[in-house]
Formats: structure tokens, sequence, C-alpha cells
């Protein structure tokens, strides 16, 4: 994990809320009081399940959604109240947008977005080439956007909200939908902007080995409310002594799979697969059930990302966490 | 910062209109041959040819509604393609007002609506085998409606920012500018003939209909002139104040950038 950045608090997300009017009447609370903050070089992976208020938070961070109470600082700039200051610290690729225009080859869009941002065409022009360059993408430069794969338009769109150098990037599900290569490829750039540029970097995704891979602190949202937050090898130490590793000599029945999904079990392939065991009786149990597969090895493992996830979005840890 | 942005609107949009000639061509041909059909049309019910100076007027008020409809609908209509497309609120993330870049996009495409216009023009004044003649002045009315034409595009933007939809609105303010464009409200009896000031395009019509018609007087007119700068401020300062409101309203519904 990352032990690098200066140390300066690049993001500060204090107390922030947002509750949206229902069509019949009444509010619903969609972010509750979440704070959390980032430094620079450093990679914060922000997970929730699907409706948990991820979206809601980022694009109150950007600005993009006016949040009822709390406040947000970029470099020390309110979002609030120093929008423009703010806005020049931050860039930004959201999910399920396509961020760029398709019928501009990617250095068009890359000049076109950096020249909204103010900064000049020479200089974005040149700063573009280098990170289309870096991204294996110089040979791609001129043709237009909607020629291009979707994990190379994602590169690009990464590209463009780097192009005025922001200090903080919110990358929202970057590679969801991408092939292997991409998800790679983007992976590696988004280490090399943290470790090597000291650019912070906040990450959603729903893929917990990219959580895992990437990043150095965790903030986990449930119901619009934070459930879990530390670094990441803290919180996956959390549940040391409670997870195990299972390793079987045949494959499961229909029915013992059944259970061990209903566990939160984590399989890494048919016959392997990891899950919290809460307490001696709960071993022995979990054994019985798998009767008669045969047990090769039983261990107990520093938990992943995804059971973490698993335990403290589906409310098994939530006394823990807060404790 | 605000030059570096119109540039890059202005960049935007004339990489488009190269890379796709035929989309700008075909828009122009289509300004052409509807006017054609309506030359044709009236020519038919007047019994009579459309000849003299008259008809260069007709064409240049019909250019001067096709560029008023042009800066009207601009916004709301990039403001819907751009919701649906996913790249709004990558707008929205840039440090200039989201204001203030719809208006450097509005001027952006005006370049773009002047160049169709007078492609537009050209192929009339080849269907009609009549020369358009117009005074130097009369651009000073067409570039203040231009400026309330982008008031009301913002008041468009507003309704389209908030519901992402604009075009049943759009097709109804065609026919409110047709109105405002007939109009002679500036003619309206004694002091009620001020009310032009408060209606859109009031007074620019005015001094463009007297223009055409030889019934411009100087001094006298500059009054008009004046009111017309009035007229197009408080246009353009009400949709900039509209646009404002409903711009913070659709981020309070957390519903800015996507449908």
């Amino acid at each position: 994990m990352n032990e690098q950045g200066d140390g300066r608090v690049l993001l500060e997300v204090d107390r922030v809320r947002k509750s949206y009017r229902r069509r019949g009447g009444g509010e619903v609370s969609a972010v509750c009081d979440v704070s959390f903050e980032l430094k620079a070089g450093r990679i914060l992976a922000f997970l929730g399940p699907n409706g948990a208020g991820k979206t809601t938070t980022i694009k109150m961070i950007a600005g993009l959604v006016r949040m009822d109470g709390g406040d947000v600082r970029i470099g020390g700039h309110s979002i609030r109240t120093a929008g423009p200051a703010a806005l020049r610290q931050l860039g930004a690729v959201l999910e399920g947008s396509r961020n760029l225009y398709w019928r501009l080859t990617p250095i068009e869009n890359i000049e076109y977005w950096a020249g909204i941002r103010g900064v000049p065409r020479r200089r974005a022009r040149e700063r573009g080439l280098a990170l289309l360059t870096q991204c294996g993408l110089e040979d791609k430069a001129h043709q237009t956007v909607q020629q291009l794969s979707r994990g190379m338009q994602q590169l690009v769109a990464i590209c463009a909200s780097l192009v005025h150098e922001p200090r903080l990037l919110l990358l929202d599900e970057p590679t969801l939908g991408l092939d292997l290569d991409a998800a790679d490829r983007i992976q590696q750039i988004v280490e090399r902007l943290a470790r090597i540029e000291n650019v912070g970097i906040l990450l959603t995704t729903h893929q917990m080995e990219v959580a895992q891979r990437l990043s150095d602190e965790v903030v986990l949202i449930r119901e619009g409310s934070v459930i879990l937050k530390g670094a990441t090898d803290a919180v996956r130490e959390r549940l040391n002594g409670d997870s195990y590793a299972f390793e079987l000599g045949a494959g499961l029945r229909e029915d013992q799979r059944a259970y061990l999904i209903g566990r939160d079990a984590t399989f890494d392939s048919p016959t392997t697969f990891r899950l919290v065991v809460r307490s001696p009786e709960d071993f022995y149990d979990i054994v019985r059930r798998l009767e008669p597969c045969p047990i090769i090895r039983a261990s107990r493992d520093t938990a992943d990302l995804g059971t973490v996830f698993r335990h403290y979005v589906h409310g098994e840890g939530l006394e823990e966490a807060s404790s | 910062m605000i030059w570096t942005a119109f540039t890059a609107e202005l960049r935007r949009e004339i990489t488009q209109l190269v890379r796709y000639p035929t989309e700008f061509l075909s828009e122009a041909i289509f300004i052409a041959v509807v006017f054609y059909g309506l030359f044709l049309g009236g020519s038919y019910m007047a019994g009579r040819g459309i000849l003299g100076s008259r008809l260069s007027d007709i064409i240049i008020g019909y250019a001067l509604w096709t560029l008023m409809l042009g800066a009207i609908g601009n916004m709301g209509w990039g403001i819907a393609n751009e919701a649906q497309n996913g790249t709004l609120e990558q707008v929205c993330l840039a440090p200039v007002r989201i204001r203030t870049i719809f208006a450097l996009r509005s001027l952006a495409n005006l370049v773009y609506d002047l160049a169709l216009t007078g492609i537009a023009l050209i192929l009339i004044m080849l269907v009609t085998h009549h020369d358009i003649h117009f005074s130097l002045l009369e651009l000073v009315p067409v570039i203040q409606a231009i400026g309330v034409s982008i008031g009301i595009g913002y008041l468009v933007a507003s309704v389209t920012i908030l519901f992402k939809r604009s075009n049943q609105f759009l097709n109804l303010l065609q026919f409110a500018v047709l109105f405002l464009v007939m109009t002679p409200f500036t003619d309206l009896p004694g002091a009620l003939k001020y009310i032009a000031v408060v209606v859109p395009i009031g007074p620019q019509m005015g001094v463009l209909r007297r223009l055409a018609l030889g019934q411009a007087h100087f001094p006298g007119e500059e009054a008009w002139l004046l009111l017309g700068i009035v007229n197009m401020l408080l246009w353009i300062g009400i949709g900039y104040f509209v646009y404002g409101a409903a711009h913070d309203r659709a981020r309070g519904r957390g519903a800015l950038g996507h449908y």
C-alpha cells in the first residue's frame, strides 16, 4: 500500500447531507452526515451497494448536486462558497456519462475541455498528447472518439479530466464494463497518478478486487451513512481471525453452494472459498454442512475486501464497525 | 479564461462544420427551399409576383427569423442533447459559470448560423434571380434582435435544464416569434407604443419596418435604436437571472446531468 503523499489534506467532506422530495410528498434521505478526508497521493475507495448514496456524494463533491447541509472543501476551497477555485483543482470521470464529444477526436476533446477550464490551446495540446502517449493512445489521437473501443474512450475521458492538472480526481466506476486489458491499463494509470504525480483519487467501484488492489483507504457507505472507514489494510485486518479460506477436494452440491452464498462466502474457484466464521461452533457447523465433500485445507486468512464489504453491508458487522 | 473558453467553443463548432459539411449544406438548402415555398405560395395567393425592394425586406426578415430561432433554440437543444449524450455534467465542472459558457456557446453558434444563413441567402438569390440590398443601419436592430433572442434562449434553457425537454416549448415559440416579428408595437397610438420597449424585439422590429418602408427619419429614430439596446439588455438580464435560478433548482433536485 502507498505510504507516499505529502500529507496535505486535499479533500474534506464534512457532514454532507442530501434529501430528495418524494413524488407523493415527504422526503427521502439519500446522504446523511457523511464525512471523510483524502490526502494528496492517496487513493480512497468509496464503496457501497447500489443506491447507498455514492454517486450523490460524488456529485455533491463536484458541485453538481446542491447539498442540504455540511460542506466540501477541495484544497481548502469550499465548493459552496468558492466553487470556481475548488473546481480548478478537480477532475472527474462520471459513471453513466460519455464525458466526451463523440464527433471530435481525442486531442480535439482534450483541447476543448482544457479550453473551458482556461488552459491555453498550445499547453493543452502538449499535455494532451503526453497524456495520450502515457495511455498508449498516441496513434488514436486523430480518430473520432466514436471509432474507439469503450476502454479507449474511458482512457481518453481520464486524459481529458487531467488536462488542467487537477490535484483531485473523482473516478466513478472507471472500470465498469471494460475488458480485462482495458481495466488493467486504467488501474496502472490510476496508480501512477497517485504514486508519482501525487494526485488524490476518490474511486467508486463495485469491483472489490479493483478497490483492494488500488486503495489506501476505504469508506463504506450504506443507506446514505458511513458504516466503516479506515486504511484498507486495517479494515481487512478487522476480520482477521474470523475469516477462513477453505479448499475442497470436489465440487459442492447446489444446496451446499446456496448455503455458502447465503453466508456471503467469496468463491475464488468452484472448490475454494472464503467466509467469515462467527465462532468455533459456527466453524464445526460449516464443516458438517460440507459433508461428504473432502476438505483439503481450512485455514485462517486475511479477509479480502469483498468479504469485508459483504460482512458489513449485510449488517453482521454493524456493531463492530460502530464500536 | 473567458477568451480561452470562447475560442474552444468556436473551434469545436468549426471543427464539426468542416468534418460534417453535408449536414451544414442540407440545413442551408432546407432553409432556402422553405423560403422558396413561402415565396411561391405568397406569389400565388397575392395573384402576382412579389417584386422590387419588398422582396429584399421579406428575405431579410426571413433570414432574421431563422437567425433568431437559431439563437433561441440552440441553448435548449444543446442542453437536451448534452444531457442525453452525457457531456452536460462535464461542462458544469468548468470553473467558468455555466451561464457564461452557454452565452459563449450562443456566440459560437451564431457564427455557424450566420454562415448557414449566408449560404441560404445566396441560394435564395440564385433561385429568385433577385439581388438583396440592405443598409448597414439595418444591422444595428438585427444585432440587437439576436441579443434579445439569446435572452429568450436562456428562458428555453431554463425549461430544458429542469425538464430536459423543450421541443413543444420551442414549437410554440416559433409562432410567438413570428407574432413578435409581424406585430407593429411601435406603431401603437399614443403612449401605448412604449409597450414595445418591454416586448421582446419590439423596438428593433419597429426600426427595421420603418427602414424597409423608407419611413425612418433621422433625427427621431435614434431614440428607438437606444430603446432597442434597453430592450436587449432587459431580456438578456431576465434570461440570465431565470436560468441561474433554474440551474440551482436542478442542482437541488440532483437532476442536472441526466434525463
